[in-house]
């Protein structure tokens, strides 16, 4: 039986600046059954409900999980002692999530646990300490445990998404929050364009094209100190900045006369050299997780497709062959799967590839789908597409079993960027 | 005794051939600066011409028509002192790749001026690719108005 969920998560706005929230559209069609108890506290105090809220809404946040409600409960429990699997077995529960709070005036301790009902076993023992004003931080922390104890997966919830806000015409911000739209900071606005925001692989810095000064710049801006900086060579537009995974330089696309290339930016000396030259289109370059080669869309053949650079040896080969529109890849962390955009019969859908294998799989169904972003773990796809005459995000999981949505109230936000994992 | 004086010539050249491939990195004398021009939109020159030329998805080649409307611009674009040549996309595809085909538009209409005599450092192109829309729908007839070059004469 096919149950299609329409939830919608109305977060906590501490921040009132935010204006993405998830949107749950499809959920999975058999949910795995958590339970997260309230956390007993020695002291009576906010944080038993509040901590359980919190880490009900990230493991929910993505659909991938339906949650027990607090009145279903058969019993409450907060250490092994007092924890009876067969409760849970009665209400068809996979995993219970249960625990403890120690606090002090100005810090607390949560001790966790998160079994599973089915293989009647304890899968994971926490504990974190911290100070109460970092509850959120402490939070996303626990919630990253628990659902790798569960999945097998790398937590996310401590990582961030960087977008671009268009709310009306000619007014372009670049926002990062996180990946809830909690928290949502601008670190820059103008009334000219702003496109291809792209991580540092240490999270503190963002990579972006600004038009502000009449044609199409890169900054690099630190996130901490707000300093931009450009890359030191003239040109007539510079698009398409990409951190290279080990962290040493940034490829990137220069025009001159009209001729797009790939160059590759050297951090640390500072030095541009030359990847791509041909009288075509090449942009939209991507790193393999190793540093060591690129993809990138070119219309050299006569369509935009999309090709691989390798860069000891600067040899390029084709890499899409389907299609007439193939452009703007990403590698999953794997290395072996690629994201791209598909474009057949003027619709555009993102579709993902085994490197090793012909064939593609479409996995949107909308008809105007680009900038795909990988999460850190490769599970989820956030993408930008369009309703209404709007621009709004969307997400999929991997497994395809979960469809969310991010829109925005007023305007277009579109090109998401997915941070690596933060500290 | 060939072969061990041809062999180290054979793997100096092979270096050379390596480090020349590396060492290809830009310097910026090859460059034309163009920051600071800001078009003052006041001194704009005002023509009773169109003020702008389509293309077709995913093309940048000019039509009969558009070239048509652009030799008329011929002899206005002489008496001014700069041309703007503004390429521009519909939504559809990447925006990257966007901005790149946005930029050919402009330059095969930079093309087309200077075969017919305009000189070539009066014009100054810039891409938005599909960020400037002037019609913000997803229609065919949307579609057909943001694929464009827009021409001023300053």
């Amino acid at each position: 039986m096919k149950r299609f969920l329409i939830i919608a998560i109305f977060l906590m706005t501490f921040n009132s600046e935010a204006r993405l929230k998830i949107e749950i559209a499809k959920g999975t069609e058999q949910l795995q059954k958590i339970a997260i108890v309230p956390f007993n506290s020695n002291i009576n105090s906010q944080f038993e409900y509040q901590v359980r809220n919190l880490i009900n809404e990230k493991l929910t946040l993505f659909g991938e999980f339906e949650s027990l409600d607090l009145s279903q409960m058969l019993s409450f429990p907060f250490n092994e002692a007092n924890f009876f699997v067969r409760d849970w077995e009665l209400l068809s529960i996979d995993y219970v999530i249960f625990g403890e709070i120690t606090e002090t005036d100005e810090s607390l301790e949560i001790n966790y646990v998160v079994s599973d009902i089915n293989l009647k076993r304890i899968m994971l023992r926490g504990d974190i300490s911290g100070l109460k004003k970092d509850i959120e931080l402490i939070v996303k922390k626990i919630s990253d445990r628990v659902y790798e104890s569960i999945t097998g997966l790398k937590g996310i919830f401590n990582t961030k998404l960087a977008y671009i806000l268009n709310p009306e015409p000619d007014n372009y911000s670049i926002c990062i929050s996180d990946i809830d739209g909690n928290n949502e900071e601008v670190l820059f606005s103008s009334n000219s364009p702003l496109m291809s925001p792209d991580w540092s692989p240490d999270g503190k810095k963002l990579a972006y094209v600004s038009f502000e000064k009449g044609f199409a710049e890169i900054y690099i801006q630190n996130l901490l100190t707000g300093v931009r900086e450009t890359i030191p060579t003239l040109g007539m537009s510079k698009s398409a900045p990409v951190w290279s995974p080990d962290s040493k330089s940034i490829a990137f696309v220069i025009s001159m006369s009209g001729n797009p290339d790939l160059y590759n930016y050297n951090l640390k000396t500072k030095k541009i050299s030359r990847l791509t030259s041909h009288y075509g289109i090449d942009t939209e370059p991507a790193w393999s997780p190793d540093s060591k080669k690129l993809l990138f869309t070119s219309n050299r053949s006569g369509s935009p497709q999309i090709f691989e650079i390798k860069l000891s040896n600067k040899r390029i080969k084709r890499v899409t062959l389907e299609g007439s529109y193939n452009s703007r890849s990403r590698f999953f962390p794997d290395g072996r799967n690629i994201v791209f955009v598909h474009g057949n019969n003027g619709v555009f859908h993102i579709a993902t590839r085994n490197l090793k294998e012909r064939f593609i799989n479409i996995v949107t169904e909308t008809k105007l789908d680009e900038s795909p972003t990988i999460s850190p773990n490769g599970h989820i796809i956030i993408y930008s597409a369009k309703k209404d005459d709007q621009g709004y995000l969307a997400g999929i999981t991997l497994d395809r079993k979960s469809k969310f949505e991010l829109p925005v109230k007023i305007g277009s936000v579109r090109e998401p960027a997915w941070s690596p994992f933060l500290n | 005794m060939r072969i061990t004086k041809t062999f180290p010539l054979f793997f100096l050249l092979f270096f050379i051939g390596c480090t020349t491939q590396v060492s290809d990195s830009v310097s910026q004398t090859n460059y034309v600066e163009i920051d600071g021009i800001d078009f003052n939109e006041e001194d704009k020159i005002e023509t009773s011409l169109a003020d702008r030329v389509y293309f077709d998805f995913d093309k940048s080649n000019l039509s009969d028509e558009t070239k048509n409307i652009l030799s008329q611009y011929v002899s206005e674009s002489k008496k001014a002192s700069l041309i703007r040549l503004e390429g521009h996309c519909d939504e559809r595809g990447t925006r990257e790749y966007n901005l790149a085909l946005g930029e050919k538009r402009a330059i095969e209409v930079k093309n087309y001026l200077i075969i017919q005599g305009v000189s070539s450092s009066k014009i100054k192109i810039i891409s938005y690719g599909e960020e400037k829309p002037v019609s913000y729908g997803s229609s065919e007839e949307d579609w057909k108005q943001n694929r464009r070059v827009e021409i001023s004469l300053f």
